[in-house]
């Protein structure tokens, strides 16, 4: 049974979509699976996207980045599209995840963009600052190095790691009260 | 003077507004799903409910500076629970006293009385307590449980954001956006006792971005057998029912400005005991409104708002005169509240956070137990500042300063030696503060150490009583102006461990605590006789009191959809005040022993499916209560040994969006002694809720 007011799926139709959803999985390569998000992660990314202000809302893309060549990176990037199925919920607006190879990230057209792994770049920072959208990455390191806007990690606990500088580089502005919540440096 | 219902009095909401709901089926379908930042949004980020109730900032449970435990509203659903107080006696360190169905004295670590002062009790930041005695009518408070999104408990004194009596906790009902969280449902319930009660919200919006929430609800029932009460209070208690309304709205007038407004009305009637522990019934008509704006501004988060809430209230209850013959008493009292504040937060950079409030504050009771009205009026100003010191600890201060004129106007006691320039005179300055420091030592772990000073001010009564020799007993009951606040100094230690091998968090608590100046209200406190020779007890400052305690619990649940809680909370409290001595009973307060020392709490619970099973136990050591005798404010202790009690809750969703559930309140006992008051008895409840 679910909280009143929030939605009750169909139980039928809810058994039909966990058994595609392990399906799914299952179906993945052993590498796509461990994408550098999991399916928490995402969830976490989706909250964190409906704090941009102003507040996005419709249908919008996000770059999921990765390094051409690298195929390790490439994979990761696949898995979290994968995980995304049609696309993350961020209050109001829907990301639809879309690959780009951090070389074609200067083309624009997405209002975000997600870092698969190794695509943490000073490449990604610069699209970010072009294109004036908030960059998110798994890798503290990068954001503790200013080379992407906030960084996610869901287990153990979920962390989000803004960096204050690389934010205001590249005009993003995110609710107040979510960063009271959040740590920045 | 009548104590018996008025013949033809027409209560709106016992003779409409329930057999209304209990007939009343949902229709239609309201509310698109509102997605925008807001503290669900915030809560399913984080995996765990969020808070602004300790420092006045955001705040994720696991980081606040204090101990607080968070009930959310999965937790009242499958509590079975009818009112909030059934909700609170499942929490660790809080102990609650059944006065019969509705009523309840509610407590938190050892500090537990008769129309109990020292807690705070808001609903999303608006004060719901009495200011005659500072007690709390929690049937009177116009909240459906469905519309709650959590009960926040502190533990301590937070008057560093609250003010005046927050002094032993706070508890902050906060409710569902209406902007953000589309609740519509509707429930009708029955039960033993005669029990009916309904209850329906509906939230509908307005345009993109405004939204408005109607609550009504309300119960009745035939209350509890009186126990042990005399005669008089066996006489005085009446059946108990309850009826509100509530509206709350809210709309974003431009990306950075949110406007909100509430108003809420409702007619009550409880019985339950005066401080000076005979029992009375009242009825209550109150209202309520609250305006006020919040704007994301360069200087930060800005906040104004206003709110009046006003209680007319009739007690009535049954005395024996000086010739052996019984007479109803009626008294009428208005109380009113009125606040102003204003507040900014800020963020300073990446590690500060600042937080200034100003508060504009006016108490106010007119009574003929006050012989006219008195009233506070306070001004504050606070200021909070946490600094994330280092990327695993922050710490947290808080200070507050309190002013206080009082005002008193009417027929003073002639001969009590008070006058009226005495109130005008005299004022109060109070500082208080919370401090708190965290450290989250690993992903898993947080230690977190905190002290406050708190302060509980005398309650209008306290100052203001005026009863003259003869009218209730041979002598006379007198407040006085110059009794002084409390000062409740806290120092607590807490360690929480996150157990991931059994999805379970551990929580444990050390604490002690001192009041100063204990206040102790007229009704036995210090006898005196007054500089024109006239016997009574006054409200006095009576000496001091400690506590020290521990609580450890674990709570946790599986993917397979069991869950589970257990916790031990021990609380020793000591009194060294001049109350009840020489073997002569005359006070209800005896904090050492009214509240259990042990307390055990335990549950479990099942979801599969359509179905939801949970059972929630409490053993609870022995403590002391009091009740009157009947004659001259007589008093009489009474024991209540060791109890336990189990609580179970079946639900079935019959429906996609009908869902039956069957409750059964101290199933293990048909009649239990849980107070000094009625006979508690097992109590059965079937309902219906539609989620629409």
């Amino acid at each position: 049974m679910t909280a009143p007011g929030a939605k009750r799926p169909d139980f039928r139709r809810r058994e039909v979509l966990k058994a595609l959803t392990l399906s799914l999985a299952a179906s993945l390569p052993r590498s796509a699976r461990a994408a550098s998000l999991s399916a928490k992660g995402l969830k976490v990314l989706g909250s964190a996207l409906s704090c941009l202000q102003p507040e996005p809302s419709g249908q919008l893309a996000i770059a999921v980045a990765y390094v051409a060549g690298d195929e390790a990176s490439r994979k990761d990037a696949e898995a979290l599209a994968a995980l995304m199925g049609e696309g993350v919920h961020a209050g109001r607006a829907v990301f639809q995840p879309r690959l780009v190879d951090t070389a074609s990230l200067g083309g624009g057209g997405y209002a975000a963009i997600l870092a698969a792994s190794g695509a943490d770049g000073e490449r990604l920072m610069a699209a970010s600052r072009a294109a004036r959208v908030l960059c998110v990455t798994a890798d503290f390191a990068a954001v503790q190095a200013g080379r992407c806007v906030m960084a996610i990690r869901a287990e153990p606990r979920v962390e989000v790691l803004v960096n204050h500088a690389a934010a205001a580089a590249a005009g993003v502005e995110l609710a107040p009260a979510f960063l009271m919540m959040i740590r920045e440096i | 003077m009548n104590t018996a219902p008025r013949a033809g009095t027409f209560h709106l909401w016992r003779n409409v507004a329930v057999p209304l709901m209990l007939l009343s089926a949902p229709t239609g379908s309201s509310g698109a799903l509102a997605q925008s930042v807001n503290y669900g949004a915030m809560e399913q980020m984080f995996g765990e409910p969020v808070t602004t109730s300790v420092t006045g900032k955001p705040q994720r449970a696991t980081d606040a500076p204090a101990n607080i435990e968070i009930i959310t509203q999965d937790d009242i659903r499958r509590s079975g629970a009818t009112t909030i107080p059934e909700v609170l006696q499942f929490v660790t360190g809080v102990d609650v006293r059944f006065n019969g169905i509705g009523g309840a004295d509610v407590g938190i670590r050892g500090y537990n009385q008769t129309a109990n002062p020292h807690l705070m009790v808001l609903v999303d930041g608006r004060q719901v307590y009495m200011v005659d005695y500072g007690r709390v009518v929690w049937e009177a408070i116009p909240v459906q449980l469905a519309e709650i999104r959590q009960i926040e408990v502190i533990y301590g004194p937070n008057s560093a954001l609250y003010g005046f009596n927050a002094a032993g906790g706070v508890i902050n009902i906060i409710t569902y956006d209406p902007r953000k969280d589309p609740i519509n449902t509707a429930t009708v319930a029955a039960g033993t006792q005669q029990y009916r009660a309904g209850s329906a919200v509906a939230t509908g919006r307005i345009g993109e971005d405004s939204g408005l929430r109607l609550s009504l609800g309300g119960f009745e029932a035939h209350d509890f057998p009186p126990g042990g009460l005399n005669l008089n209070d066996q006489l005085s208690r009446q059946s108990p029912f309850t009826g509100t309304f509530n509206a709350d709205g809210r709309t974003k007038i431009t990306d950075a400005v949110e406007a909100f407004a509430d108003v809420s009305f409702g007619d009550t009637r409880l019985s339950g005991p005066s401080p000076a522990g005979a029992y009375l019934t009242e009825e209550q008509h109150s209202n309520s409104f609250r305006l006020g704006v919040n704007a994301n501004t360069p200087i930060g988060l800005l906040s104004l708002s206003g709110y009046r809430n006003e209680a007319n209230v009739n007690i009535s209850n049954v005395i024996t005169d000086d010739f052996g013959d019984q007479f109803s008493a009626r008294e009428y009292e208005t109380q009113t509240v009125s606040v102003v504040q204003a507040s900014d937060l800020v963020k300073l950079g990446p590690d500060h956070t600042v937080r200034a409030g100003l508060e504009y504050r006016v108490n106010s009771d007119g009574s003929a137990l006050l012989a006219g009205s008195m009233s506070n009026t306070i001004y504050s100003a606070s200021l909070m500042w946490d600094w994330q010191m280092t990327p695993v600890v922050s710490l947290t201060n808080a200070l507050r300063l309190d002013h206080v004129q009082m005002q008193y106007s009417g027929f003073l006691v002639p001969g009590s030696g008070i006058t009226a320039a005495d109130y005008s005179n005299t004022t109060f300055n109070q500082p208080s503060f919370n401090s708190g420091l965290v450290w989250k030592a690993t992903d898993l772990d947080t230690l977190r150490l905190t002290a406050a000073r708190g302060v509980q001010l005398p309650t209008l009564m306290d100052q203001a009583l005026q009863i003259a020799p003869g009218e209730l007993a041979p002598v006379g009951l007198l407040g006085r102006p110059n009794v002084l606040p409390s000062v409740i100094y806290n120092l607590e230690l807490d360690y929480d461990r996150t157990l991931t091998a059994i999805a379970s968090t551990l929580r444990t608590a050390v604490f002690g605590q001192r009041t100063d100046n204990v206040i102790s209200w007229p009704f036995g406190g210090q006898f005196g006789i007054t500089p024109a020779g006239i016997p009574a007890f006054f409200s006095a400052n009576v000496g001091y009191t400690t506590a020290a305690g521990v609580e450890i619990g674990l709570k946790g649940h599986s993917e397979s959809g069991w869950r589970w809680n257990a916790s031990y909370a021990f609380t020793a409290t000591s009194d060294n005040t001049s109350l009840n001595q020489g073997g002569v009973l005359t006070s209800t307060v005896n904090y050492a022993c009214s509240a259990p020392r042990s307390v055990v709490d335990a549950g479990v619970g099942y979801s599969r499916e359509k179905w939801e099973l949970d059972l929630i136990g409490r053993w609870q050591s022995n403590f002391c209560d009091f009740r009157a005798t009947g004659a001259n404010l007589g008093l009489e202790r009474v024991s209540i040994d060791n109890y336990a009690t189990l609580n179970v809750r079946i639900g079935y969703a019959i429906l996609e969006h009908v869902t039956l559930a069957l409750a059964a309140q101290q199933l293990n006992q048909a009649t239990l002694i849980r107070t000094a008051g009625p006979l508690y008895e097992r109590r059965l409840i079937a309902s219906v809720t539609v989620h629409f």
